[in-house]
Formats: C-alpha cells, structure tokens, sequence
C-alpha cells in the first residue's frame, strides 16, 4: 500500500502556493509517493513578480540585519536535522552521509552568514586616481537571480547555489528538479526565518518547460546553471539572454569569496576634493 | 500658560540581582582571589555600595594567564568554524540578556539608561557577532598566509564604555584565534563579571576567556608577566605610555587607544541645525567621557554668534539626573576623581579669561554631577584648549578660512577623530585629507560600527578596532 | 499679526529670500534629532494633562463631498461637548469645514469656544486662478468663518517662482484682514525638508498666523520630521522679525501617543509657552476619539471602545 504524502507546493512571496496550471508530477521515495508542483510559465511569471519586491526589501536591510537572518536559518536547519536526515535517507543516501551534508550544510549557512556584513570590504575599494578626485568603486548586488539546482539531492549542494547571491542582497528563485521535495522542505525553514517576502522563492518541475521564459524574461537580472542542460540547451538559453544582455552563468563556483563576483555590479564614483 | 515637567520614568533595577561580592573567572572556574583582598565598587550617582570585587595579585595573575595558555591550547585546535559558532552565541546570549547588563552598566558606571540600553548593549552584540563572522574566513581577509594569532593577549579595558570595551577587545582576540587575560577598570568591573557567564552559559572552553579585577597595580603585572604575548590597552595616554616603556626590549605586541581632544570643525554653509545636534553629542554623550569626544568646537567666525545661541539654547533642554531614569540625558561623572579633575580645568579656564556658561538644572543631592559647559572667548593656549578634560565640557575656537581649519584641529598632540560640518561635498573630502585624525566624521559624530575601523594618531595610540583592519591587531607576521 | 506694508515688506522680502535661498538641511540628522526626541516618555500625570491639552488644541474636520448640514450639525455637537459623560473635557479648538457649510457651523457654535475654521483658496489643489481663490475666500469669510486655511501654489513653488506664492499669500491676508490666517504647505508635494523650509519662511514672511503641514487629502499628511523643519523656520522667523507664529499638523495623526510626540517635541524644542491653541493645532477627525479613550483609560484603569463615546 503506498502512503500518498502531502502535497508540497512552490513557495512564492512568503505563501505555499499551487502552480496555476494545476499540474503535478509525481516522485517515488521508498514507499512513499510525492506530489510535487510543476511549474508553468505563468508560475514563472508571478514569481518574478515577487522576486522584484522581495529584491527591494532584502536589498534594503541592512548587511548587519540580513547576516542575523542568514544565521537564524542555520538555527532553523539544526533544529530540524533529523527530519533532514530522515528525508536525504529516504532518497537512497546512507545515515552517515546524509549526517554529514546537513553537517556541511550548516557550516557552509554560518560561513555565508557572517559574509553578509563583510563581503564590500574584501570587493570594494578605492582607486588612486591621478588627479584630485575622490574616487571609490563599491558594488550593488545585481537583482533577482535564478538559480537552476544540481541534480544531487544534497542539501549543501542546494545551499550552496543559492547562499552566494542571497548573501550579497540579491533576490533568488531557486529551481529544482531532482531535489524539489527537499528543496520544498527546506522552504519551511525559510519560511520560519524572517526573510522578507519574495526574497527566497522556491519552485519546482522540468526546467525544459519553463527554459525559454526564464531565459528571455528581462526581469530576471540573472540565470546561474548548477548543472548541465541536454540538447543544446544551453546554447539556446544564452541565445535567448543576448536580447536583453542578460547574464548567464554556468556552473559557478560555489565556494569562497569567488562565489559572489557573478552576481555583483560594480559602481564607481568619482568626486572632487577642494575648497 | 503651561509649564510643563516630565515626569520621572525609572527603569527598574530589578531585573539584575547583584551579587554582595564576586569573584575572579579563571580556567572556567569562578575563583576567589588568591590576595585575599577585595575592593568596593560604588553607584556613582548615589554612592551606595554595589559590590565588592577581588583586588588581584601576582598569583592570581599567574593563574589566569597559565589558563590562558591551557586555553590556547584547546582553542588552536578547534575548526575556524567551531570558533565561529561560539562566538555568535556569545552574541545570542548578550541579546537575551541586554536589558539586564544595560541596567547593570548604569548603575555601576553612571551611564544613561538610554545609552546603555539604546546605544552600548545592541553595540555589544553586534561586535560578537561581526567578528564571528570573521573566525571561519580569516584567510579572505589579508591576502597573506603568514599571518598567526599571537597567542595569549593581555587586555585592559576603562570605565567610560565598560562592557563595549570588553567587546571591542575580546570579540576580534578570540576570532583570530587567541585567548585572553581582561581586566575591567577599578571602578566599573560588574558588567565583565557578569559577562563571565555568558561565557559559562556559551560551555566556552575553560582558559579562553579569563577576567580578573584589580587596581593599577593588577594591569602592571599583567602587562610585565613574561607569558604575555601581547597587551592591547585602552585608556589615558599618560598610562599608554607607562605601557610603552615597560614593554620596551621585549617581544610583546601592543595596541593603544589613548587619548583625544578632538576638533569639530563648523564652516559657515553647514546644515546649522544639525551641526548643532552634532556639536552637542560630539560632547555631551557619556558625560563627555569618550576619547574621541568632539571637546574642541572650530567655528567659522562669520557663524560663531548665530551658532552659540543656538548651542547654549539647545543645551539648555539637556537632562542631568538618575541614570535609571529614561529621560536622563547626562548621567554621573564616573568618580570623585574625575570630578575634581573637570572642576579643576574648568577653574584653569575661567581663570585664563575663558567666558564660561553653564546650563541652569537641578542636580542631585548625592553623586558625582557636573553641568553641561561651554567655553567661548577662548585662546589656543589655554589648558581648556589643549587637555583632554574628560568631562562635558566644550572649548570653542575660531577660524576664517579651511586653511586655518585644519592648522588648529592639528595642533595637538592627539590624533584620535575630528569632525566636519559643511554642505559642500568637495571641501569635506579636502579637509578629511587634510585632518590627522584616524576618524573622521563629515556630518555626524560619535558613529561606531563593528565593521569600521577605530584608532588614532600621533599620541592617540596605534592599531585599529573594528573591521578589517582591526583583525591586524591580533594577528602577528610571520616570516 | 498685521498686514506687511509695501516699504517693509520689500524689505522684509529680501531678507527672507536670502534666508530661503540659505536653507541647508541634513536630512539624516533631522532623523536621528527627531528620533530621539520621541524616547522621551511622560508618566501619568503629565500624560493626563498633555491628553487634555490635545482636545483643547483640535480642529475637529470635516471636508468630504458628502458633508452636509446634519453631518456638521453632529460634528459641531462633538466639538463642544467631546465626551458628554466628562465634562472636565474641554471643547476643541474649532471645527473645519468647506465654506458652502460655514453658516451652518457657525449657527450651532452659537455661544461656545468653538471657532470655526473654512478651507479656501481652492482647497485641496489651489490650480486656479488667483480670482477663484479670492473669491471662495471671501464667501467663507462673509459666512461668518473665524478662520480661513488657504493653500500654497505649488505650482508656483516647484516652478521657482517663490514671488507668486508670496504675492498670493499676501493678497489672501488681505482679504482676511484680521481673520486668523493658516497656509497650508502640503509637504506631501513638497517632498525635501529644504522645500519644507523654504515654503515656511515665504509664508510666515507673506503674513500668515500659522503654518500647517497638509490638507489631509493626499496619502502623504504631517510627519515629526516636517513639524520639526517648521518649528525651527519659525523660531528663525520669529528671531529675525519678533513675530510668532503658529504650526499646525494635520493629515495622518492616527492616535494619542503619536500626538503627545509632537507635544514633547514642541516643548522640548520651543518651550512650554508655545503649547497652547494660540500657537498649536492639530487637524483631527479620528485623533480625538483615541485621545477621549485614553483619557478614559487613565481615570479608570480600563482599556475603552469606541462605542462610549457620541459620533462626531
């Protein structure tokens, strides 16, 4: 007899949401069936829509508020570790692993965390221009990024593709296929942990459906790949992007201060100095 | 006609429940003193007895600091990421706990609950948090591998920011991996006690944090015990420099935060309203007892009687009373000996020819209290222009031109912050170059955050608190 | 508060545009000036007296489409007798209304303190031409008003043009003679605390009794923030010319607390002298049902609803 779970939904603006479309597709973890939203274009949509007015408010804390949210997540995550566990086993990893990775998982939170107020200090700078001016090059995260996941069911690994642009102010629509029930799952923390409505919004379903939308929607500031598209599909996307300068980004680092640089634009300003 | 009183409106004590007598924290443990000997420590606006402290000697000295070695030890071991992780819940703790050290702070230094409350205590969290961050991401910060921890650092703290202070220094020691000695100030060692047991709560390590009381005399035998691998100080400069000499010829680094007599500089196109508010903080904040208090007022002369209405008439709505009182604006002076020394240069600077002026209020019947003063008609030679007086107590000068400006604010012998009030963008940028000040505040004053750097010049001291560049502090050079 | 003549007021004129044009404000230390004056807290006795205060400094408004002689006929009951189970309760200050219902007003005022104030001058946008706003002024005014509210040309303001908002000012005071004269600023339009300034400093020079921050009609009302840039133009107005002139805020003063703000801020900024209705005014309709709940509140302990007191 197979126990049919709950249905997990998108997380869209701070709400558990259907997707418009009313489609569903299903997963099948030891014996238990998930129901999981497949997410249409018009999903899409909505969602960036969101993501906009979560950008202006997530951007609009300040670096030290965002870092005590980021950390109060990491609290939320080692409250809940068992259930993780639970789960990541139930998808095939073994106890110990899974153990691990939500291990990793928390580290990698704190070490983002406490990035948040700190980040500007290590890419900004000023620059010893040679006349007499005050000149200083300080960066603005770029706006709403939308993260595709690896494939692993990995906890750490759907972190670490979202961590980066969060941390520097960005808003994020995180996107799974592989790992939407734990990604979903994950949104319940998030949910718990004080972020501004629309500044973490999670989906899930085939990428495919939604490729060329993603891919064109001007909105969306920022499309970074964490694993690899079939048919040429990444080919078309940066076609796509290139009618509105749009940035793609495949397969970025994941770690480090390196991990931030795609999703910051750098301002410099210059002013004189005299009397 | 209505006249109009505010009433009184008095924070409760009764959320913190002081001991009748505390004891040292060493290797986790809290110890009585191996002395024997205890001192007390007063409420310096009643000047009840809160408390008695231990008066530390040689052998408890040398207790703590071979704690800290063993501390050292443990502590060098863990990840980056478990010093992290400690660190932010010191920081979670204190967030729980800041009303409690907030009515603690006033009334054992004779702070303002507004600033306690509004000011120090989210400042004091902050800073642990901020530098735990830095704990697991040191190799980000300077791009050189050779930087190490010192190791067991000696820190001794004054009585103006007392738990702040402790924060400043403990923070960013135990981020870059070191343990610590800390000795509060003779008269405000409560809430460092008290921080003890956060530290207890926190199951830091034993010897990573160690806290000791005492006088003058139990800093010296921190700064002179041959274990010690760096002092970081704060307090006057004439004990900096005692500092300074005895660490002479021996390999033990140092950081100083001495002294200030700040400028706060007013051209005539500031934004006047908000310059005075500036002025007015910049020196009656913490009863002026701040080293890098705005203490010398530089007026553009075209201003100076416009300003000085305003200023005297903005004063005047300055509350002096109960620390506990959430209306107070200006709390005690910290001793009896402060106080004899701000009425004692306040005396010097009527007698030069000083034209003094000082706000008309009631002041408390017991405690030590000073009104909130201003200075005019004053020359750059007076003692009220060139000592730090430590106390609310404003000098004003007067320039004609930027040039001049900047002469003034740099003739001192201290170079910790100044300030600069004008409208105009590109003259603030040429000033602040031109100022020799560590800090320089454009259009505000008394801004502090974790994140930005700290320290002075000349005989201000040396090393920089807070930020990036505040990690060099506790970090040594390899080579 | 007489009318400018021609000699001193051209003098007059040139010393004010030079202050005008010397208008520097840093807005993010207003903020933390403003900000901190509201950590101020008054205990309970104080808090009665400031509550009581409050009532006697309102101007109970109306100003809808759909007012009419039965809804101003309540109001103006509501103004005199606010809470007809406490008479130690004061009457408001005035009432305001649209000059189409000042006589009805000023027919059930009768015998009472009760003013009554007309918005005129083509309240809320002023876009017309100066006769219009000549002539409902002088309508309300012949219907008896006490007081007339006028408004700025903001037009002509954000144009530059700082002689027309003078010059129409003046020519409405004349009109009004020795009828209490209140220029509204609308600092939702004015936006920056400098404009706020300038605005002020041009319509106390121009003759006016009071500033006031908004009509009320716009999502933007007063803000502490503009009260504050107002109080120090008239101190610096009052410290050029001797004259003193008042402030009145209105638009989006939802509760007591809030009010008792602006109180602690008119004190501690100009002095107790200045709290009274001759020189303050707040603009109310639901601020006065929370102020006679608080009253409530503090003779008996209890928290109240609504319901205990009569609809205005």
């Amino acid at each position: 007899m197979i126990d049919i779970k709950k249905t997990y939904k998108n997380y869209v603006d701070g709400k558990y949401v259907r997707s418009e479309s009313g489609k569903t597709y299903t997963k099948e973890l030891k014996n238990e069936l998930y129901e999981l939203p497949l997410t249409s274009r018009k999903d899409v949509r909505d969602t960036v829509t969101s993501s906009k007015s979560g950008f202006n408010k997530w951007n609009g804390m300040t670096p030290y508020t965002r870092m005590q949210i980021l950390y109060r997540l990491s609290e939320m995550i080692e409250g809940n570790k068992e259930s993780y566990i639970e789960l990541l086993v139930s998808h095939g990893m073994s106890k110990q692993k899974a153990n691990k990775d939500i291990e990793l998982a928390i580290e990698n939170i704190i070490w983002f965390a406490g990035l948040a107020d700190k980040w500007e200090q290590l890419a900004g700078n000023l620059n010893p221009v040679s006349e007499e001016y005050f000149n200083i090059s300080h960066q603005n995260p770029i706006g709403v990024v939308f993260t595709l996941s690896k494939s692993t069911v990995s906890l750490n690994d759907l972190l670490s593709s979202l961590l980066p642009p969060l941390t520097i102010g960005c808003s994020v629509i995180s996107y799974s296929e592989e790992s939407s029930v734990l990604a979903l799952k994950f949104a319940e923390d998030i949910n718990n942990s004080d972020f501004p409505p629309g500044s973490l919004n999670i989906l899930t379903g085939k990428f495919e459906n939604i490729l060329d939308d993603v891919s064109k929607h001007v909105e969306i500031n920022l499309v970074a790949l964490h694993k690899e598209i079939e048919n040429d599909g990444l080919k078309r996307i940066q076609e796509n992007a290139s009618s509105s300068v749009k940035r793609i980004v495949s397969l970025p680092s994941i770690s480090g201060l390196s991990s931030i640089l795609p999703f910051l634009e750098t301002k410099t300003v210059w002013h004189p100095k005299g009397t | 006609m209505i006249d109009w009183q505010y009433s009184e409106s008095i924070e409760s004590p009764d959320i913190v429940s002081i001991k009748k007598k505390y004891t040292n924290y060493i290797g986790g443990k809290f110890v009585e003193p191996k002395s024997k000997k205890y001192i007390n420590t007063i409420s310096p606006s009643t000047e009840e007895l809160l408390s008695k402290v231990p008066l530390s000697n040689e052998k408890d000295i040398n207790s703590a600091v071979k704690a800290a070695k063993e501390g050292l030890e443990v502590w060098s071991k863990l990840t980056p990421n478990q010093r992290s992780r400690y660190l932010f819940k010191i920081a979670r703790l204190i967030q729980e706990r800041s009303r409690e050290f907030a009515v603690l702070e006033s009334l054992d230094g004779g702070k303002p609950i507004k600033e306690s409350r509004d000011f120090d205590l989210p400042q004091v969290a902050a800073n642990f948090f901020y530098f735990a961050g830095w704990a697991d991401k040191l190799d980000l910060s300077w791009a050189t591998k050779s930087l190490k921890p010192y190791g067991v650092v000696g820190q001794i703290i004054p009585w103006n920011f007392p738990l702040l202070m402790l924060a400043w220094k403990i923070a960013p020691a135990l981020a870059t991996g070191n343990t610590v000695v800390l000795k509060p100030a003779e008269t405000t060692p409560l809430t460092a006690l008290l921080f003890a047991e956060i530290c207890e709560q926190a199951g830091l390590p034993p010897g990573v944090v160690n806290i000791v009381t005492g006088d003058g005399s139990t800093g010296s035998l921190i700064v002179n015990h041959k274990d010690i691998n760096k002092i970081a100080f704060t307090g006057s400069t004439q004990v900096g420099k005692l500092i300074q000499k005895s660490l002479a010829g021996r390999d033990v680094g140092l950081t100083l935060e001495l002294g200030g007599k700040a400028a706060n500089i007013v051209y005539e196109d500031a934004a006047i309203d908000q310059a005075v508010e500036g002025v007015v903080n910049g020196i009656f904040f913490n009863q002026g007892h701040v080293c890098c208090a705005g203490s010398r007022l530089l007026l553009q002369e075209s201003i100076h009687d416009t300003f000085v209405k305003k200023l005297e008439k903005r004063m005047q709505s300055l509350r002096v009373g109960n620390p506990l009182d959430k209306n107070t604006d200006i709390g005690a002076i910290n001793s009896k000996e402060q106080l004899d020394k701000i009425t004692g240069l306040v005396n010097e600077g009527v007698e030069d020819g000083g034209e003094l002026f000082q706000t008309e209020c009631e002041l408390p019947g017991n405690g030590f209290w000073f009104r909130p003063t201003l200075f005019t008609n004053v020359q750059p030679s007076y003692s009220i222009a060139r000592e730090e007086i430590f106390g609310p107590v404003l000098t004003t000068l007067t320039f004609r031109t930027p040039e001049e400006a900047v002469e003034i604010a740099n003739n001192t012998e201290y170079g910790l912050s100044a300030g600069v009030w004008t409208e105009k963008g590109s003259k603030i940028l040429w000033t602040a170059d031109r100022l020799d000040a560590g800090v320089v505040w454009a259009n505000t004053f008394n801004k502090f955050d974790p994140s930005s750097p700290f320290g002075g010049y000349k005989e201000s001291g040396f090393g920089r608190e807070g930020g990036r560049h505040g990690l060099l502090s506790y970090l040594k050079a390899s080579s | 508060m007489g009318n400018i003549k021609t000699s001193d007021q051209s003098i007059q004129w040139s010393n004010v545009l030079e202050m005008v044009y010397e208008s520097r404000i840093d807005s993010v230390g207003l903020n933390e000036r403003v900000n901190s004056l509201a950590t101020r807290s008054i205990k309970k006795d104080s808090k009665l007296e400031a509550l009581n205060m409050i009532v006697s400094m309102c101007d109970l408004t109306t100003l809808e489409g759909e007012d009419t002689e039965g809804k101003i006929s309540q109001m103006v009951a509501k103004a005199i007798k606010p809470n007809p189970l406490d008479l130690s309760v004061s009457s408001v200050a005035a009432v305001c209304v649209y000059p189409s219902l000042v006589a009805i007003a000023k027919e059930k005022v009768q015998n009472s303190n009760v003013k009554v104030a007309a918005v005129s001058s083509y309240f809320p946008s002023g876009q017309v031409p100066m006769e219009s706003k000549l002539l409902d002024t002088k309508y309300a005014i012949e219907s008896g008003a006490d007081e007339i509210d006028i408004v700025i040309n903001r037009k002509a303001f954000l144009e530059g043009d700082y002689r027309r908002v003078y010059d129409e000012i003046v020519a409405l005071k004349e009109v009004c003679q020795n009828v209490h004269l209140k220029t509204i600023l609308e600092v939702g339009d004015l936006k920056t605390y400098e404009n706020i300034r300038k605005a002020s400093l041009i319509s106390l020079a121009a003759g006016s009794d009071f500033i006031k921050t908004s009509t009320g009609k716009l999502s933007i009302g007063s803000s502490r923030q503009a009260c504050y840039v107002m109080l120090k133009s008239v101190l610096d107005f009052e410290s050029m010319t001797g004259v003193k002139a008042g402030i009145k805020v209105a638009g989006g003063i939802r509760d007591a607390k809030d009010a008792i703000r602006y109180l602690v801020m008119i004190n501690e900024e100009m002095g107790s002298d200045w709290l009274n209705p001759e020189l303050f005014r707040f603009g109310a309709s639901s601020l006065l049902d929370d102020v006679l709940k608080q009253i409530k509140k503090l003779k008996t302990g209890a928290y109240q609803a609504g319901y205990y007191f009569p609809r205005g």
